[in-house]
């Protein structure tokens, strides 16, 4: 189950996200560390302190790209420029698999810079499987989706969450990006049960596994990645774990960064859940 | 299956998409609630739930929308905002990005139009537009220091086997030369100070901070600038007139001879001591890999 053709039969284990508070440490410690996601866009320049720093990385470390502008999401086709510099990054970092969001987030050229919710429509499964396709025959290499945290729903919806994300992975054939933080936020927002979601995702179609922390507002919860992981969560990723196996995991941490120690530490949390799962699986 | 968004009447998913898009887009009120101008929006495509009605969950994504984007804009340009206060910088960014929503997939290059806006919108930045304009040109250039790329280093030998009648000198591309009226890289450099200064500080009053504004005086003569890097830091470096008209003259593409022969028109210099101050120049751009081959044509 882990290493499947969504994440080109890579076995990684768990790794964090690579930030610029924590270049300093990690090119002069050289930490041990599973492998590094980096968020492509902050890579797609042409020169400069990014590339050299990733170059350095790349040195050391196995890295996965993850993305936030893609928007297959879009009632339209993906950005030609956009997708010229993506395939561009992928060859300097030689990632086995990318990822990301199931979403939209431009219109006409517009862009809102933000992970805006599908209405879960028969037209959208349309356009976001035909999209991930376009994206993955010109990248050449497998597609994640990764499903978001959302704050609102459609009137025009015409099934569950988990039910379109389905759709839209079979009709795309693409793998999945399973954020269980995201499952979990979401939950609390529109009132559903996180394990009937989970028990509906292909387990066969994971590729990668998210964790992270989010905000509790009196009336909802917030995606911030701003904190340790919480126990509802990690409760939702040992399931998730148990149903897909050993998966690669990456912990996300982007606001109030701690030092690079409590990150990884946090992230390597993710340890206690593994060694079950492949008991489960043998 | 959807082929073009263009050329097909507009489908549900993209009158959606568009719609929102619009109600993200309105700025929000003083108190940094939604306008009720997307009342009817909220309530046509967004389903209410038990503890938040429509108009209060696309709320959300519009205060994240325009926080994500003026926290983006403040950072890019913090010397701005130095310069104009908190409020008046406030001001000018929700009117600058309502004016020019991002239209690009990167938010790098979220500032990229704000000196023209600012040049057409004097009102917002007065009475220290000039100065404004000048901080934004310069942190603007900044930016495209940081990360705009660099091409191969013309080798020394080539640039001293080729006559200077014949020899054309590319600039590199991260580099941005600016005339400006106000010493704004003493500006930033006294900006940066201050700014580590309060983070040393931490028990000074928050309040007092956001209330100072930084005052720049216009500098009597012309200030010429170069934003440029070297190893991937972003540095400042001032030049004489004729040195700034010599680089003008190589981007524009003149050959090394009529690039200083325009410098030096109406100089008061000898022929010898403009050599000198040419070969100085030289020795320290090339040092800094300014140099490459222009492109072909």
């Amino acid at each position: 189950m882990p290493a499947n053709r969504f994440n080109a039969f890579t076995d990684y284990g768990i790794g964090i996200g690579l930030r610029i508070p924590h270049y300093d440490h990690i090119m002069e410690r050289k930490p041990v560390v599973d492998w590094f996601e980096i968020i492509s866009e902050n890579y797609m320049v042409d020169g400069g302190r990014p590339l050299a720093a990733l170059d350095r990385i790349l040195e050391q470390y196995r890295v996965v790209q993850h993305g936030v502008s893609m928007y297959f999401g879009n009632a339209a086709r993906p950005n030609r420029e956009h997708l010229k510099k993506l395939k561009a990054l992928t060859k300097r970092t030689q990632t086995p698999w990318l990822s990301d969001h199931l979403c939209w987030g431009s219109v006409d050229g517009h862009y809102t810079h933000d992970l805006l919710p599908m209405p879960y429509t028969r037209e959208a499964v349309e356009w976001t499987a035909r999209n991930i396709r376009e994206v993955q025959d010109t990248l050449g290499i497998p597609v994640a989706v990764e499903n978001v945290s959302s704050y609102a729903e459609f009137h025009a919806s015409e099934m569950t969450e988990w039910e379109f994300l389905n759709e839209v992975v079979e009709r795309a054939d693409c793998g999945i990006l399973l954020d269980v933080n995201n499952i979990y936020v979401s939950s609390k927002n529109h009132g559903f049960d996180p394990y009937e979601y989970l028990a509906a995702v292909p387990a066969h179609r994971v590729a990668q596994i998210h964790i992270a922390g989010h905000t509790k507002f009196k009336k909802y919860l917030l995606d911030t990645h701003d904190h340790p992981v919480l126990d509802p969560v990690w409760k939702l990723y040992a399931h998730a774990i148990r149903r897909a196996g050993r998966t690669a995991t990456l912990l996300e941490w982007d606001d109030r960064i701690p030092s690079f120690d409590e990150v990884h530490t946090e992230a390597l949390k993710a340890n206690r859940h593994l060694p079950h799962a492949e008991i489960l699986a043998a | 299956m959807p082929k073009s968004s263009r050329r097909k009447p507009a489908s549900g998913l993209e009158a959606l998409q568009r719609a929102i898009t619009g109600a993200l887009m309105k700025p929000l009120n003083a108190d940094e609630s939604m306008t009720l101008a997307n009342r009817t929006v909220a309530e046509k495509f967004i389903r209410p739930n038990d503890r938040l009605t429509a108009f209060e969950r696309l709320q959300i994504y519009n205060q994240q929308y325009w926080w994500r984007l003026l926290g983006a804009l403040a950072e890019d340009f913090r010397g701005l905002r130095a310069v104009l206060g908190e409020r008046k910088f406030d001001r000018l960014a929700n009117a600058y990005l309502e004016a020019h929503p991002s239209t690009s997939w990167t938010l790098r290059n979220i500032g990229s139009k704000l000196t023209a806006f600012i040049e057409a919108n004097p009102k917002l930045t007065h009475p220290r537009s000039a100065l404004a304009i000048d901080v934004a040109r310069v942190e603007w250039a900044r930016v495209l220091a940081f990360d705009e790329p660099s091409q191969k280093i013309i080798s020394p030998e080539k640039m001293a086997r080729t006559a200077p009648e014949r020899l054309r000198l590319a600039l590199q591309p991260y580099i941005v030369l600016l005339e400006l009226s106000h010493p704004v890289d003493d500006f930033m450099s006294k900006l940066k100070r201050a700014e580590f200064s309060a983070l040393s500080n931490a028990v000074s009053s928050s309040e007092k901070k956001r209330a100072r504004t930084f005052a720049v005086r216009r500098s009597r003569k012309p200030v010429f600038l170069t934003v440029h890097r070297v190893d991937n830091s972003v540095y400042f470096k001032r030049h004489d007139p004729e040195a700034h008209a010599l680089l003008l003259a190589l981007r524009g593409g003149a050959t090394l001879g009529a690039a200083c022969e325009t410098a030096f028109t109406g100089s008061k210099d000898s022929p010898g001591k403009c050599v000198a101050k040419i070969r100085e120049w030289f020795s320290r751009w090339a040092e800094f890999g300014w140099f490459c081959e222009p492109p072909r044509k």
